[in-house]
């Protein structure tokens, strides 16, 4: 319709660039988020190895494998910058953002195909220097925050802290530009009939988050520019000789810095909404409530930074404000939670591996959730502060919950991307040993923060030893189930079963990738679709397709 | 591929991109610009407030003088290692009525043999107390230069608002610390605070 006449375009199907073209010069949103996906993989790889090695220090007190103190605090450093800027944005916003939102509002590609690539580029140069940044000098050991006056000439002399500044600059400008692509594509680029109010919620999950990192990275690509003049051309921004404020900087970067814990799970939100859909065969309960919700946690997430700063000197009026504000953020999550227990309730459940990594992001959010609102409290947080326990709480609420929605994911949506199947009983037990790894990996590090074991030290006293062991075996049995995925991985691509069917998960999934042949063609939605229906029809929300009320 | 967008009917499409595309950036560039001038508003917020123990800095004292209530006010001194003076208070501290004006001195010796510029810092505990100390006479954030061996007194006026009587949440602060800190300048080139530039007189060596 709209798009033109088909035979024009028709040539186009097969006819693609081959070989390190068709990758380095791609304006294709399936191979470019294919490349973002593959770059999450292996940063994955390098982040969990270090997360290993310093479980593997922390089994037991003293210093046995890591005896550099620095080199520890370099490693908790990266893993962290990795996690967040390399593993999770690039997976969900760049790989599943890139593979799906074209393809769920009915869009042939993004709105910019060129600047898309130059995202993934920038990106992949970012990784490339934040790991430059670990092996010149000593290494940022500053840990992610990048707290002046510890990130200062002082303490960090050399070049390390530079090269990481730079990284976050080179990553961070890739990630706002792909945050404005899929901005202006899912603003002008969606089908006839399909309404913001018919969008998916994986759509809505990522315009939220394409708002979140335009509004939340410039902040950070600010306060670092600040950092690098302070440490390279002799101003005094952070200096307190020189008049300035190292709070500015914890100011500066926790107005970025929640958003952006946000910008990691709001994209998950969204995919556990679509895929609890499928296999309770229902529409989602409450959509715009849903969406809404989302709205409400980015809104409300630029407005509770300082919950991060409780005992900076904070004066207690500002302390009864963030805790507040704070707090209200449970009311939209809640909302969330509940409609996905309402999606269920009544539906016809499959647990394909896909929903049980729903389910365990479920269970995995509501607990980092519930420690989250313990330690909202600012006089509860004076006793918690970077302990152990606001470790297990966000590696609960938004690492492991992340990576959860991303094997869920993977498993949900590689019948599409790559045409075949993954073998469901291997890929079970890979779910059950990593759901079970990273429980006894993270729940025991509460009880640690309780009992008042501090983040970011590499020793202990010998009354922490028995959990830590523990912590350090589920890190092991997480290892294996991440082992395993890459096993399960690697089986789909050589033995997968081959995806014959456009919609190989039946009637639940209804939204506009199951459309399009498996595996998704080259160039996909070059006749525009068009989406009928009534009021929020389209894409398994719909009252249309609710069955009729009593 | 992509060329459809110059289609007579993609032309309305075509506009509504570009004109999302130029929001967008900017969105990008107004948060940007916001976060490079956010150390001026930072500054602006703290000494209008009085956050983080930022001292309010008079230039004319108010004649509110009723309040017969008194407080301690106490005098800390502290020098950067980076810096070889020597820097303490005149006096450990000064019982004073509420709105009256009081004169002090620090002292400062250079105890290297060359000359050393120094600049300092201050700030008012508890911080509650912090917006009603206003300095009506400082030398903070000025650079003083120090030649070797040689010893100034540095005059502080200050007054404590007797508003502070008022305010429910900063009335049982009867004791206020002023803390100073002296850092070594560099370069000469150190931001400037709004606080106004005081000329230290200097003193005899043999003063104390």
């Amino acid at each position: 319709m709209a798009y033109g006449a088909a035979a024009a375009h028709g040539e186009h199907h097969d006819h693609h660039p081959t070989g390190w073209k068709r990758w380095v010069y791609s304006t294709n949103h399936k191979d470019i988020g294919t490349m973002y996906i593959v770059l999450s993989l292996i940063a994955a790889l390098v982040g969990g190895l270090m997360s290993w090695y310093i479980r593997l220090e922390l089994a037991e007190p003293g210093l046995q494998h890591i005896t550099d103190t620095q080199f520890y605090n370099v490693l908790v450093t990266a893993h962290g910058f990795i996690m967040v800027f390399f593993v999770v944005m690039p997976a969900m916003i760049g790989g599943f953002g890139n593979w799906f939102v074209p393809l769920m509002i009915g869009a042939p590609d993004m709105a910019f195909p060129r600047m898309n690539n130059i995202s993934f580029w920038l990106t992949a140069a970012g990784f490339v220097l934040l790991m430059l940044s670990a092996v010149v000098g000593d290494g940022p050991g500053t840990g992610w925050t990048v707290y002046p006056p510890l990130s200062s000439v002082a303490f960090h002399p050399g070049p390390s802290v530079d090269f990481g500044i730079l990284a976050l600059h080179v990553a961070g400008a890739g990630s706002i530009l792909g945050a404005i692509n899929l901005i202006v594509t899912i603003f002008n680029m969606r089908a006839p009939g399909m309404t913001m109010h018919r969008m998916p919620l994986f759509v809505w999950s990522i315009l939220v988050t394409a708002f979140l990192l335009v509004l939340a990275l410039p902040v950070l690509a600010g306060a670092l520019t600040m950092l690098l003049t302070d440490r390279n051309f002799g101003t005094h921004f952070y200096e307190v000789a020189g008049g300035g404020d190292p709070l500015l900087w914890q100011h500066l970067f926790w107005f970025f810095g929640h958003p952006e814990v946000y910008i990691i799970i709001l994209p998950a939100f969204g995919i556990i909404s679509q895929i609890v859909s499928t296999f309770s065969k229902k529409p989602v309960f409450g959509y715009l409530g849903m969406a809404y919700a989302m709205v409400a946690i980015g809104v409300v997430g630029f407005v509770v930074w300082a919950h991060h700063m409780y005992t900076s000197g904070i004066t207690v009026n500002s302390r009864a404000y963030f805790t507040v504000a704070t707090l209200i953020i449970a009311v939209p999550t809640g909302i969330k939670i509940f409609s996905w227990l309402a999606t269920m309730w009544g539906g016809s459940i499959e647990f394909k591996v896909p929903m049980m990594y729903a389910i365990g992001f479920i269970w995995l959010f509501v607990l980092g959730g519930v420690t989250g609102v313990v330690l909202a409290n600012a006089g509860i947080d004076f006793a918690l502060h970077d302990t152990y326990y606001v470790v297990a709480h966000f590696h609960y609420v938004m690492a492991i919950a992340a990576i959860f929605a991303m094997f869920a994911a993977w498993y949900y949506w590689i019948g599409k991307m790559a045409g075949k199947q993954y073998p469901e009983g291997m890929a079970k037990l890979q779910f059950w040993v990593f759901f079970i790894g990273v429980n006894v990996l993270f729940f025991p590090q509460h009880f640690l923060g309780l009992a008042g074991m501090p983040r970011r030290i590499p020793d202990y006293p010998d009354v922490y030893a028995g959990w830590n062991m523990v912590s350090s075996v589920g890190a092991a049995i997480t290892a294996v189930g991440t082992l395993m995925f890459f096993l399960v991985m690697f089986y789909t691509y050589r033995a997968g079963r081959p995806v014959s069917v456009a919609n190989p998960w039946g009637e639940g999934a209804t939204t506009l990738e199951w459309t399009v042949p498996s595996p998704a063609p080259f160039h996909t939605h070059e006749e525009m679709p068009v989406i009928a229906g009534g009021a929020h029809g389209h894409g398994g929300h719909g009252h249309g397709q609710m069955r009729p009320a009593e | 591929m992509h060329r459809e967008v110059g289609r007579p009917p993609m032309n309305a499409r075509g506009r509504n991109i570009r004109l999302t595309a130029g929001l967008l950036t900017g969105a990008v560039g107004l948060m940007l610009g916001v976060a490079l001038y956010s150390p001026s508003l930072y500054r602006m917020f703290c000494e209008a407030t009085g956050y983080e123990g930022t001292p309010k800095t008079q230039n004319v004292a108010r004649s509110r003088y009723t309040a017969a209530d008194a407080v301690t006010v106490r005098f800390d001194a502290n020098v950067n290692s980076a810096l070889p003076w020597r820097f303490h208070p005149a006096q450990r501290s000064v019982r004073v009525r509420l709105g009256e004006e009081t004169l002090v001195h620090y002292t400062a010796v250079n105890q290297s043999d060359q000359p050393v510029t120094g600049t300092a810092t201050f700030n008012v505990i508890p911080e509650k107390a912090a917006p009603y100390f206003s300095k009506i006479e400082c030398f903070c954030f000025t650079e003083q230069t120090l030649a070797p061996g040689q010893e100034v007194s540095m005059p502080v006026v200050f007054y404590v608002d007797p508003a502070l009587a008022d305010d429910v949440n900063a009335r049982d602060a009867t004791t206020i610390t002023l803390s100073y800190t002296f850092h070594r300048a560099e370069g000469g080139t150190a931001q400037q605070g709004s606080a106004p530039r005081i000329a230290v007189a200097p003193t005899a060596a043999s003063g104390g």
